[in-house]
Parts: C-alpha cells; structure tokens; sequence
C-alpha cells in the first residue's frame, strides 16, 4: 500500500493537462480561422507549421504515457481463497522430507551425511582456540610466529628425538581421545 | 430477631475478606479481559480428567497439548514447517527440523522438547520417544501496524506479524500413513453418495 501526497504530483498532472488544452486550441483555432495572437498572413498557407512537430511529439508523449499505463500486466480478478490455498499447497512448494540424517559414530548426536557433526566440531574448535590462546601468550604479540613447525604436549608428555627443531606448546590438561599423538 | 440478624450480618465479616491473597478470590475466572494474559483454550485442554479406567478397557493413550504464543514468524511460512511434522514421530520431527533453514525450525524445536519433557514430568509418559505428533497448527499472532517510509515522501503501513503453534503430542507409535485414494475407490464413493440420496417431502 503506497500513499501519495496530492500537491506535487496533482500539479504536474494539471500542467500536463493544461499544456495539451492550449495545444488543443491552437490546433483548433487554426483549423478553423486564423489564431487572434497570431500574424495573419495574406497567402491562405498554413500558418501553423512548426506546432504541429511540437505538437504531435508531445501528444505522443503523452499518448504514449497514458497508453503504456494501460497496457500494463494488471489482475483481472481477485484470487480467491481457493486458487490461492491450491498454489500454495502444491506438493512441489511443501517441505521435503530429508533422507541424509544420520548419527554421528563418536558422539550419538544427529549429523548430516555430507557434513562434518556439529557437536563433534564445537568440541575441536574450542580445544583449538584454548591452544592458540597459548601459541598467543608465547608469541608475544601480531605477526610473531615462528618459521618452524610446533608441536602440542598435553599433562605428563615429554618431547621426543623427532620434536628436536620444533616449538612446544604445553596444555594443563590430559590428552583428548580424539587427538592421536604424532 | 437477633437470630436473623446476626445472620444476616453473618456474611460481612472483614477479616474473612484480608485473609484471603487476594482481595476477591473468585472474581477474576470469567472476566474477558484482565490485566495478566488469558488462559489460552489450548492450555486448558491439559487440564480435562478422565475417570479411572475399568479394568478391561483398552488403555487411552496419553495426550500432551502445549504451544507457544506470539512468535515472531509468519503464520503462513510457519505452516509448512507444521505440515512437514504432522503425524512423524518425535525423533522424526526434532531431526527434521534440526537440518531445516527455517527460522521457525528452530522455535518449534524447542516447543517439542518441552512438551517431550512435560510429558514425562506431568503426563506419566513411560519412554519419551515413545510420543508421535497427532496434531500441528499455527495462529495468528496480534499484528500491529507501523510505518515504512519510502523515496519522494511517500509512505506505506506495514504489520508487524506475529504467530502462535500449537502441538498435541499422543503416546504410541505414529499411525500408519494413509494409502493415496485412487479414482476408482472415489468413483465408488461418488456413487454410493448418489445412491444413498432420499426423496424428501413425497410419498
């Protein structure tokens, strides 16, 4: 629902109208006697030449306009309740029934086949955000990390020959099952 | 005289009125409108009792009505995620509605694991996935209406709209779906229709 305020776009329509009136009356005028304002020409010639290009590209116009108007898609009747209640019932618009739900072997929640389980990535995400917090805390600061590899050692882990070159982040906790070591 | 006069004076007792919480216990049950929410007529379908069952009657399977009102969700839009969920069992409907999109997937989950809880809190439910939904609805909300403005100083009035759920969770497993009719059985029905017809006002 769109409300218009009368003033500006009433004038613009009077204008319109005004200007087609005053070139309705030349027009007419100049059919039948020559116009009052204009020079009366001895040579029964037609005196109003250059109106009627004027004229007739806005009549056009304006024709055009109003016509466009009318030729535009616009609904005949009102739909009723019955039409509307069979289109929007449609099988093909109802919810389908999804068939990839499964369960999750790790954590029993409920997973979609093609997806990763949310729980189980909840749970990973946070572990890794406690670890980067620490990586955080070693650093220093932005833009500081090392060009060497970093290894993670949970409560009661000590490094190995192979852990030599690397930077050691330590968690206080005990290792989570579903990180494997090395 | 003073018999029937302390008996009529029997009634007015002030300190029987302040006793009480509140200062006229009775008289807000029938009002329309009072300054709380009304009781919706879907929660007082919770409080019906049966009388006790004899001893050889099938057992009646436990019904749980719950809802939720004024949701800020389309009713039109949230009946289809009621259509997807009718008549599935309550594993069924809280998977389904887990994978859905919809913002109102979310709302209705919620309502159903309330209801699965009351269920087996109030309603001696034995198994809580031992429920199906036998009925989903939604309703419309109270609108209101506000203002959107648009270019030109044009303006238009839009609603704000709002919508309730409703759910009755029934004991047992969900009834076997119906077979689709086929022309036959309806063409069958169509004339077993006319042919049950009498004359009216005649001999």
């Amino acid at each position: 629902l769109v409300v218009v305020y009368p003033l500006p776009r009433l004038r613009a329509l009077l204008q319109r109208c005004w200007q087609r009136l005053e070139s309705g009356l030349l027009a007419g005028f100049s059919g039948g006697q020559s116009p009052p304002w204009g020079p009366a020409l001895a040579v029964q010639a037609p005196a109003f030449l250059p109106q009627p290009v004027h004229d007739t590209n806005e009549s056009n116009e304006a024709a055009s306009l109003l016509d466009s108007i009318l030729w535009m898609a616009v609904p005949k009747k009102r739909r009723t309740i019955e039409v509307n209640r069979c289109r929007r019932r449609n099988p093909n618009k109802l919810i389908k029934v999804k068939t990839n739900i499964d369960v999750c072997p790790e954590c029993g929640n409920l997973k979609q086949k093609h997806v990763l389980c949310g729980y189980c990535y909840a749970k990973v995400k946070a572990e890794t955000r406690l670890i980067r917090k620490e990586m955080y805390k070693q650093e220093g600061g932005p833009f500081n990390a090392p060009t060497i590899e970093t290894v993670v050692l949970y409560d009661g882990e000590k490094p190995t020959e192979k852990d030599a070159g690397k930077r050691i982040i330590e968690r206080a906790r005990k290792r989570p099952s579903w990180f494997a070591q090395n | 005289g003073n018999a029937c006069v302390r008996g009529l004076l029997g009634w007015a007792r002030p300190e029987r009125w302040l006793a009480a919480s509140s200062l006229f216990p009775l008289s807000c049950i029938h009002t329309s409108c009072t300054a709380l929410q009304q009781i919706g007529k879907w929660e007082k379908k919770n409080r019906i009792v049966y009388p006790p069952q004899l001893p050889g009657e099938p057992r009646r399977p436990a019904e749980i009505y719950h809802c939720r009102r004024e949701i800020k969700y389309s009713k039109d839009n949230m009946w289809y995620l009621a259509k997807l969920i009718k008549g599935m069992s309550i594993d069924q409907a809280l998977a389904q509605l887990e994978f859905s999109d919809k913002k109102g997937a979310k709302v209705i989950k919620e309502v159903l694991l309330e209801a699965q809880e009351l269920a087996v809190k109030k309603h001696n439910v034995e198994f809580k996935s031992n429920l199906h939904i036998a009925e989903s609805t939604t309703g419309r909300g109270r609108y209101t209406k506000r203002i959107r403005y648009h270019a030109k100083g044009m303006f238009g009035i839009m609603k704000i709209v709002r919508c309730h759920y409703f759910v009755k969770l029934v004991e047992g497993p969900p009834p076997p779906p119906e077979p689709p009719k086929s022309g036959f059985d309806q063409a069958k029905e169509y004339v077993q229709q006319l042919r049950s017809r009498t004359l009216v006002n005649t001999l």
